[in-house]
């Protein structure tokens, strides 16, 4: 029997397949032993117990076929033996596809758990990666990821609206203190502080910049917002798009760079934490010149050196928080956001299980932004619904945009009845703002 | 001892031993040629994180089976984990005791550990072929080799409980088949699934690397006080 020639796109995705690999996608491609320990990690699978096509051991074995067919010797010589089988029409690319986009966020979750140290959700990235290198992407990563390249944020926000809408609330600012210095300041250079946002903020939740800002002027903080290169947040990291991860993170430094600023400071977001902290750098090769935190870290620095002070009884609803996966799975963030979240609230609930084993809000790996697997994702969504309820909690905390995004849909489809909102909020709202004093001046 | 059963536990195991060598070598070569990614990311705002920490933590992850969830919530299979390696571990040194140094199986209490041992073991094997025919998720996953590698090893120790005593004298029988078997396994190995601990060194090295790296490993786990447990 003839073998069935490949298709251009699924030649392409073969080509650059061999070019992505790396001693470390290897070993975890050819280091599973289908033990099936990962399998009940992830919560598509809890979610679903008669599908086993969802178990991450499976979903891996999509993309490990067709390393085995064409670069694994046992596969390319025997490959019934070992299931390798190669991806050769457009059809198993949109197959994979669904399942690299629609079946997995990327938690991590799976990979924590398994025995050999198999690292799925990088071999997922990868997939997506090839994917989207020949155009099979679902529709909602290609109109961000153009959004990304072609206006420099996610959500296509335009230089004029941005700044538009950072000079009203600053506006707001000065009105709220009575102080014409109380203004974001933009572009100033030789700032101690770069502040970098999520595009969401500008769009749809601009509270949560003035609440940054009204912490910033209380602290006397010598800081600024970057005119262009203010997007945090990195859609490379969901599409798998290294070129576009390593061109969006840059875009970033170089700004800070050329304020010559001292810190980047990130606004809460776990990917755009992963993607400009972490990753930013091994995407674009090159190291970074300048300290980088969450903003999370540097309100708890000014609250430990006193530069601004805090009353948690101005917070009394039970709370409860919710790590990000890319936050606590893949940065080891989650101490200093529950240090802050004690000093900020009376009554935190903690959720089990937590840090790096917290289950994902099902809006992680870009999954918003895909509708098409909506029904999906709100299905598997039981696990973290049950998780909240189970707290008792009024109120779920996170340090991530998207997550804010994530669990609100899981809390309206689950009629949880539960607010959910990020810690700079609670900062703000535990502010004690001190009483500015007027000294009177002597007329000449 | 006959010259036949002198030859299949002596010069065949060593042929198949340098077989499996070569082709070891052969596969960590292919491993090593894909170059291996740097971590360029700024240490972790945790304090205590370290590559070097994160590296020992993910190495020593198979004795700590309170690291994971999957092997917190399945102490059962864990426990059935350690008793099939030990054995399987077991099993390779007695085929190398027996031709070498056979006065160390001459107590019978040993004899009666070992074959306790590879009972158990190969008890293990079955259970973990009927979870392989019956849990549809293992099942769906389960590729030829992950059966016949799972046969393989549980023939294979049900043969060494026979082979154990190491009595030629009583009949060379079970001792061929052992020896025929060990061989047969040797040389298999290397293409088989069975070989995957030649990549643990290097999925767990990097894996913890950057998980040690990031402040992700070692993990924090804060036992459960006042809520309700989701179970995962």
């Amino acid at each position: 029997m003839a073998v069935k020639a490949r298709s251009h796109k699924a030649e392409k995705f073969v080509e650059r397949l061999r070019k992505k690999l790396n001693r470390q996608l290897v070993g975890s491609l050819a280091g599973c032993v289908h033990c099936g320990m990962c399998t009940n990690s992830c919560h598509y699978v809890l979610a679903n117990p008669d599908d086993p096509t969802y178990a991450p051991a499976h979903k891996a074995d999509q993309i490990r076929k067709i390393f085995k067919r064409n670069i694994d010797w046992t596969g390319r010589v025997f490959p019934w033996w070992v299931h390798a089988e190669d991806i050769r029409t457009d059809e198993d690319l949109e197959r994979l596809k669904d399942i690299v986009f629609g079946k997995c966020t990327n938690c991590r979750r799976c990979s924590l758990n398994c025995p050999m140290g198999v690292d799925f959700a990088t071999l997922n990235r990868m997939a997506r990666g090839l994917l989207v290198s020949v155009g099979v992407m679902p529709e909602g990563v290609a109109v961000v990821s153009k959004d990304q390249w072609e206006v420099g944020n996610q959500m296509g926000v335009l230089p004029q609206d941005y700044l538009e809408t950072l000079e009203w609330l600053s506006d707001e600012l000065e009105n709220e203190f009575k102080d014409p210095a109380a203004r974001i300041p933009i572009d100033k250079m030789d700032a101690d502080i770069v502040y970098a946002i999520n595009p969401r903020e500008v769009k749809y939740d601009p509270r949560t910049i003035t609440d940054a800002a009204r912490i910033f002027y209380i602290a006397g903080a010598n800081w600024t917002m970057p005119s262009d290169g203010w997007d945090m947040t990195n859609f490379g990291l969901f599409s798998g798009d290294d070129e576009l991860g390593a061109a969006v993170a840059q875009r970033v430094y170089d700004k800070v760079i050329e304020l010559r600023g001292k810190t980047l400071v990130l606004s809460e977001c776990g990917h755009g934490y992963r993607s400009t902290r972490c990753e930013g750098p091994n995407w674009s090769g090159k190291g970074v010149p300048f300290v980088i935190e969450s903003s999370v870290l540097t309100m708890l620095r000014y609250i430990k050196e006193g530069r601004i002070l805090v009353d948690k009884e101005k917070n009394r609803d039970p709370v409860t928080f919710h790590d990000s996966c890319n936050n606590a799975r893949s940065c080891g963030f989650f101490e200093e956001p529950r240090e802050l979240l004690n000093l900020l609230v009376t009554d935190f609930r903690e959720m089990y299980p937590n840090r790096a084993e917290n289950f994902c809000c099902t809006g992680g790996g870009g999954a918003m932004s895909m509708s098409e697997y909506t029904p999906e994702r709100l299905k598997s969504a039981k696990i973290k619904a049950d998780q909240l309820k189970a707290t008792g909690a009024k109120t779920v905390v996170t340090s991530c945009h998207n997550c804010v995004d994530g669990l609100t849909d899981v809390i309206r489809h689950y009629k949880l009845g539960m607010k959910v909102t990020q810690l700079v909020t609670l900062a703000a709202n535990a502010l004690v703002i001190p009483e500015r004093v007027v000294v009177p001046v002597e007329v000449q | 001892m006959s010259e036949t059963l002198r030859f299949f536990s002596d010069e065949l195991q060593l042929m198949a031993l340098g077989f499996m060598a070569v082709v070891y070598i052969l596969r960590i070569r292919w491993l090593l040629k894909f170059k291996a990614s740097r971590d360029r990311q700024a240490k972790s705002e945790n304090m205590s994180a370290s590559s070097l920490k994160g590296i020992v933590y993910s190495w020593a992850n198979v004795a700590m089976p309170w690291s994971m969830e999957s092997t917190r919530q399945m102490t059962f299979f864990y426990i059935q984990f350690v008793v099939f390696h030990v054995a399987v571990a077991t099993n390779i040194g007695m085929s190398f005791i027996i031709p070498y140094a056979p006065g160390l199986m001459k107590p019978v209490i040993v004899v009666r550990i070992l074959q306790i041992l590879f009972g158990a073991a190969c008890a293990i094997g079955c259970h973990r072929l009927y979870r392989r025919l019956s849990n549809p998720a293992i099942r769906l996953i389960s590729t030829p080799d992950d059966f016949f590698s799972l046969v393989l090893l549980t023939v294979w120790l049900f043969a060494s409980i026979f082979a154990a005593p190491n009595r030629p004298d009583l009949g060379e029988g079970s001792l061929m088949v052992y020896f025929i078997m060990t061989a047969f396994f040797l040389v298999y190995v290397p293409f088989s699934k069975i070989s995957h601990y030649l990549y643990y060194p290097f999925t767990r090295f990097y894996f913890g690397r950057t998980m040690g790296h990031r402040g992700v490993y070692p993990i924090k786990r804060v036992p459960q006080t006042k809520n309700t447990a989701v179970k995962g």
